[in-house]
């Protein structure tokens, strides 16, 4: 059943990297929350953060912290979720064509109905599915522990919480797989994508900090993701751009890879 | 008959390095071509170009007609090909693999599989990663048949089989010729490739140095002769026989190396009563070698 095609054995593939990094997600949400109630009640919170230097409370948002939904936010949705998103992303997205071709494995996948184009798009989908799923991990792991430690995080900032951490991770998730397709390369093609995955974030980060950067940060994939929440932000127009971004890399790859030689090993 | 595979000056470089040059090629329906040369000779990239999974610097390929890089997909459903490092994905069992391979092909006999590991003497239920090389190369042939295709293209077929296995896969490549179907398979071992093939095609350096049907080629084989004489003949008499390479007295006997047929040198030598004659079947290793081992 789970090897009837391309998309459902990249499924397959990832059963084992998805209950890992599904642990993973638990665990750390459950870490997090069980820090709000001691955070919460920290009696001269609001006087600690005015001490603290005015870019430092900027990128931090540590003014954030007088709510559960803002301390995740700024604990939970700024760094440690994008990482493990991206990690699990461009991991994934990189040996998905480029691995295989490494491995060798490629040739007689080819060597079928499978053209090198419904290839691309079967493992894109794979990719976004298994993201999805650490998504509804991410959400039900929120909904589970906000009430259990008194965090009052709604539903809906759940879910665009979620929402956006898959966005950013479906972003550079294709970035590696269209770089592994584009040129067979695994190695860089998580080179070029963690690459730029930090310049997204340094863009992020100066751009709150540096006022010239400022009208650049827009750019920036983890802005897109991540801005005015993304606990509590609604559904912003920016996660059109991450998925707009996302096809475009996917469906720039594509002529590339139909065109290229096929690595022997 | 028209040709099942046909190159036109097909050509390869890899940034500026030729690895094949002018390529012309036919081969017609229902032959065994062995594919011949040294390791780095150009036979892995002749084969990926007719497996359209390289595309040519310059000249073209085509498989029943069907151009390797315009109809790329059209080709490569036609047929069935064994990379030169076969490599499956290690965490399924042979018969995932098979059934996945069988489930992007579409129409593949689900007996098949089993049928052909069963000749191969190929457990169908181990893990791809906890098996050797060579049994690894036994699942690799097994793809290569597994939906009956009308041209297979096998590179090395044979590495890393044991000889039992060789042989019942050389009966595989017979019976497929006895249904029709095409074989182009590469070898840098000779006997392999004479036990099977109507043509071969001997490649140097890129270059395709001579394309011949194995029975011509055999016919211009050197051939040891023993012939024992009651009259021992001069030995220049024998030198002089057109064909005879060399000659070599020992007692009553004679040793005789011929080019091509021995009839001549017979007709001169049996005035002189021959009493025996030992032949040594004619080994295509020793042409094969004039062609580049001794360069």
């Amino acid at each position: 059943m789970m090897l009837r095609n391309v998309f459902l054995k990249g499924l397959r593939d990832q059963r084992r990297g998805l209950v890992g990094w599904g642990v993973g997600i638990v665990v750390l949400v459950l870490l997090e929350a069980a820090l709000w109630p001691s955070v919460r009640d920290m009696m001269n919170l609001e006087e600690l953060l005015a001490n603290y230097p005015e870019p430092m409370r900027e990128l931090f948002d540590l003014e954030e912290f007088t709510t559960g939904t803002g301390f995740f936010n700024v604990e939970l949705y700024s760094l440690l979720l994008p990482i493990l998103f991206l990690v699990y992303g461009i991991g994934r997205g990189a040996r998905s064509v480029a691995g295989e071709e490494e491995a060798g494995t490629l040739d007689v996948l080819l060597l079928t109905r499978i053209s090198p184009v419904s290839l691309v798009v079967q493992q894109a989908a794979a990719l976004a599915v298994g993201l999805a799923g650490l998504g509804v991990v991410l959400f039900a792991a929120v909904m589970v522990f906000s009430p259990v430690f008194g965090l009052g995080i709604g539903a809906a900032a759940a879910a665009t919480g979620s929402l956006s951490m898959v966005l950013l991770g479906i972003e550079y998730g294709w970035l590696a797989l269209a770089v592994g397709s584009a040129t067979g390369r695994r190695g860089l093609a998580i080179a070029v994508s963690a690459a730029l995955a930090v310049a997204g974030y340094v863009l992020y980060a100066a751009g709150a900090l540096v006022e010239a950067v400022e009208p650049w940060r827009p750019l920036s994939p983890f802005h897109q993701a991540v801005e005015g929440g993304p606990l509590g932000a609604g559904l912003p127009l920016a996660y059109g751009w991450l998925a707009l971004g996302a096809v475009v890399v996917v469906l720039a790859a594509l002529p590339v890879f139909h065109r290229r030689d096929i690595a022997a090993r | 008959m028209a040709s099942v595979i046909r190159t036109t000056g097909l050509t390869k470089s890899y940034r500026g390095r030729r690895a094949l040059t002018a390529l012309d090629l036919e081969v017609s329906p229902g032959v065994v071509f062995g594919y011949l040369g040294p390791n780095g000779a150009g036979k892995t990239t002749t084969i990926r170009l007719l497996a359209g999974l390289l595309r040519p610097t310059a000249g073209q390929a085509t498989v029943f007609g069907l151009d390797t890089v315009r109809d790329r997909e059209a080709v490569q459903q036609r047929i069935g090909y064994l990379p030169g490092e076969f490599v499956a994905y290690r965490d399924l069992t042979a018969e995932q693999y098979l059934r996945y391979l069988g489930n992007l092909r579409g129409g593949v006999d689900p007996s098949s599989a089993d049928r052909l590991a069963k000749r191969l003497d190929l457990n169908l239920a181990d893990r791809i990663g906890a098996m050797s090389h060579g049994t690894r190369q036994k699942v690799g042939i097994v793809q290569a048949f597994l939906h009956d295709p009308e041209v297979l293209i096998l590179d090395e077929p044979t590495a890393g089989l044991d000889p039992l296995v060789q042989r019942e896969f050389l009966a595989l490549v017979r019976e497929a010729r006895s249904a029709g179907r095409t074989v182009f398979l590469s070898s840098h071992v000779l006997s392999e490739v004479e036990a099977v093939a109507d043509m071969v095609g001997i490649l140097r350096q890129g270059h395709l140095v001579e394309i011949q049907s194995v029975a011509r080629l055999k016919s211009q084989a050197l051939r040891r002769l023993d012939l024992g004489f009651e009259n021992l003949p001069p030995a220049e008499v024998l030198r002089e026989v057109s064909g005879v390479r060399e000659v070599h007295l020992n007692g009553s006997a004679v040793q005789v190396t011929v080019e091509g047929s021995p009839a001549d040198l017979l007709a001169v030598a049996a005035p002189y009563r021959i009493s025996s004659i030992t032949t040594h079947e004619p080994d295509l290793e020793e042409i094969f070698l004039r062609y580049y081992g001794q360069a």
